[in-house]
């Protein structure tokens, strides 16, 4: 009951934040709490699975250019719906022809994948329908996109914690492990990558949808632009992709000095972010969360 | 029932390789049958077969009466053929209750929560890794890990347990516990294709052998008439590194 009451206070005070806050304090927190759910998102079918996608971007632009398209002719609620099933259709097939491929071949399929939704997207604008721009009116203020988000990341969360007690956690760590006795213990492995792959690749889309409306104008460099991919993974990375806190671990920090570098080396930041991605790589290859559990058990050994 | 496994003229070709030639045989419920033969001479191929990790290039093969010949594993897995690997196979990531739990939880039963957990002690205790649980598999010697994958299969209730040289790499003490560990298997009616190169734990376990040599069955019959078949006498002794 204690954790429930804590977590209870906790999205209570997020969620009562905007409120008390300026703009900049807002737009910092809806920001953080998109690349959160996007990096625990990510980590619910790339952590157990190791499958790192880079295909993020693909996902979020996809969420974000349906509800540009789609924002003037339909109810808002409807566009996000539109938009998660179009989320939902595009994984289960790009799933289906890819998760068979391994390792670093499933790396560069996804990133690829980004590329060709982008230049398909752009291709159509410019000699389908003419624009190569789009602009989003909405009357949605930060903090309405900021609680959307927040009950989108409190989903994924409440998603994570029941995953995790389920038998399909084990069936995902198993084909991270070894796809080869997964299936001789009775996994369908296809199916159940499959699956996972589609509920992050929705959750993911949602991310975009939802975040589209703080842009007003909206064109395909902006909204598939592959930081995003990078960004995500590292933040998962970072706190441990295995582990459920950890994708929000890592991106609290990620996200600040992220933004920190954009508003100080406007031209050099990708550089920097590329140095800190390796340097992650190297220092806490199995994320923060998992460091501290080692030290915290060898601070134990060392009492006894 | 009449028989458990029925393999009919079963082949497998690697490119220009046939790897298994044109098999055939029954195993009766009950049964521990040994499939002999020198390296290279298709046992594996065989059992991978079998269990759905490979795709036969002709025949049939029937478990229970029914074709499960190009069934996925983990189908052919939930129906009840549970498989050990040559070359180890665990989930390093998990712990030894966790790799056995995912037979439990995907096999034909589909346990989960306690049930399940129970399962999976008393099948720990069977082949004596009782109370260790909690140890991650990554830390397990090799012993102990060939043990787990037992416990992995065994915790499904198959009715076909197919070993593939469970007993290699064991001390002579070691070698003993697993004979015995086999004929209990035996006394719960499951029915074992056992694929070995110790012949005294061969002679210990199995009344029956099939031999196998460069892909085709040489000899089938009770273990003594096999193994003084002249044919396959001649094989072994081909077989420089045996
Ligand atoms: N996946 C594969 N691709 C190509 N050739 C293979 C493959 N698997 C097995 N072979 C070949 O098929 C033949 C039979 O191999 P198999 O592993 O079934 O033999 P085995 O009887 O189990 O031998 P051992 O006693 O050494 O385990 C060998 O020549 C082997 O090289
Ligand atoms: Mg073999």
């Amino acid at each position: 009951m204690k954790p429930f009451l804590f977590g209870l206070l906790v999205i209570g005070l997020l969620a009562w934040a905007p409120l008390v806050l300026n703009d900049y304090g807002t737009g910092l927190l809806l920001g953080l709490t998109g690349y959160a759910t996007l990096a625990t998102a990510w980590a619910m079918f790339s952590g157990p699975t190791r499958y790192v996608s880079l295909a993020t971007v693909a996902f979020f632009g996809i969420g974000a250019y349906t509800v540009a398209v789609l924002s003037e002719t339909l109810p808002y609620p409807l566009v996000l719906v539109v938009a998660a099933l179009i989320g939902l259709s595009v994984s289960l097939v790009v799933g289906l022809a890819t998760l068979r491929l391994a390792g670093v071949y499933f790396v560069i399929f996804s990133f690829g994948l980004a590329e060709l939704v982008r230049q398909t997207v752009t291709w159509y604008e410019v000699n389908v329908t003419g624009t190569l721009g789009r602009y989003i009116f909405l009357p949605l203020e930060a903090r309405h996109i900021y609680w959307q988000l927040l009950a989108l990341l409190v989903l994924t969360l409440l998603i994570g914690i029941y995953m995790r007690k389920s038998r399909i956690w084990l069936a995902l760590v198993a084909v991270g492990d070894d796809e080869v006795a997964a299936r001789h213990a009775g996994v369908d492995v296809t199916r159940t990558k499959l699956a996972l792959f589609a509920l992050s690749a929705t959750i993911i889309t949602l991310v975009g949808a939802i975040q589209a409306p703080r842009w007003t104008y909206v064109e395909p460099t902006i909204v598939f632009n592959p930081t995003i991919s990078f960004l995500t993974l590292v933040m998962a990375l970072l706190g441990g992709a295995g582990k459920l806190w950890g994708p929000i671990v890592g991106a609290i920090p990620l996200f600040l000095l992220f933004e920190w570098l954009s508003a100080n080396f406007p031209n050099h930041y990708s550089i920097i972010l590329g140095g800190i991605f390796i340097l992650i790589v190297f220092a806490v290859p199995n994320g923060i969360l998992a460091r501290l559990e080692t030290l915290g058990q060898r601070r134990k050994g060392e009492a006894q | 029932m009449s028989e458990v496994l029925k393999v009919d003229g079963v082949s497998r070709r690697f490119g220009g390789l046939l790897a298994v030639n044109n098999v055939s045989f029954a195993i009766e419920p009950g049964q521990i049958v040994g499939l002999l033969g020198p390296n290279g001479s298709g046992k594996t191929t065989m059992l991978n077969m079998i269990s759905g990790a490979l795709k036969v290039s002709g025949g049939q093969i029937a478990f229970q009466d029914q074709l499960v010949t190009g069934l996925p594993a983990h189908k052919i897995a939930k129906r009840g053929v549970a498989r050990t690997f040559q070359l180890v196979r665990s989930l390093p990531s998990l712990t030894l209750t966790e790799n056995v739990l995912i037979s439990a939880a995907y096999g034909r039963e589909r346990l989960w929560g306690a049930a399940a957990l129970d399962k999976v002690a008393e099948n720990l205790a069977l082949v004596g890794l009782e109370g260790r649980g909690d140890e991650p598999v990554a830390d397990l010697t090799y012993i102990d890990l060939k043990r787990m994958e037992l416990a992995r299969a065994m915790v499904a209730d198959p009715k076909l347990l197919l070993l593939d040289e469970w007993l290699a790499g064991l001390n002579p003490a070691e070698l003993q516990i697993g004979v015995d560990l086999i004929r209990r298997l035996q006394q719960r009616g499951i029915t074992i294709l056992l694929v070995e190169h110790i012949m005294d734990a061969v002679r210990a376990t199995c009344a029956r052998c099939i031999v196998m040599s460069a892909g085709a069955v040489i000899a089938d019959g009770p273990t003594d008439q096999a193994l003084a078949d002249p044919e396959v006498i001649r094989a072994y002794l081909g077989d420089d590194d045996a």
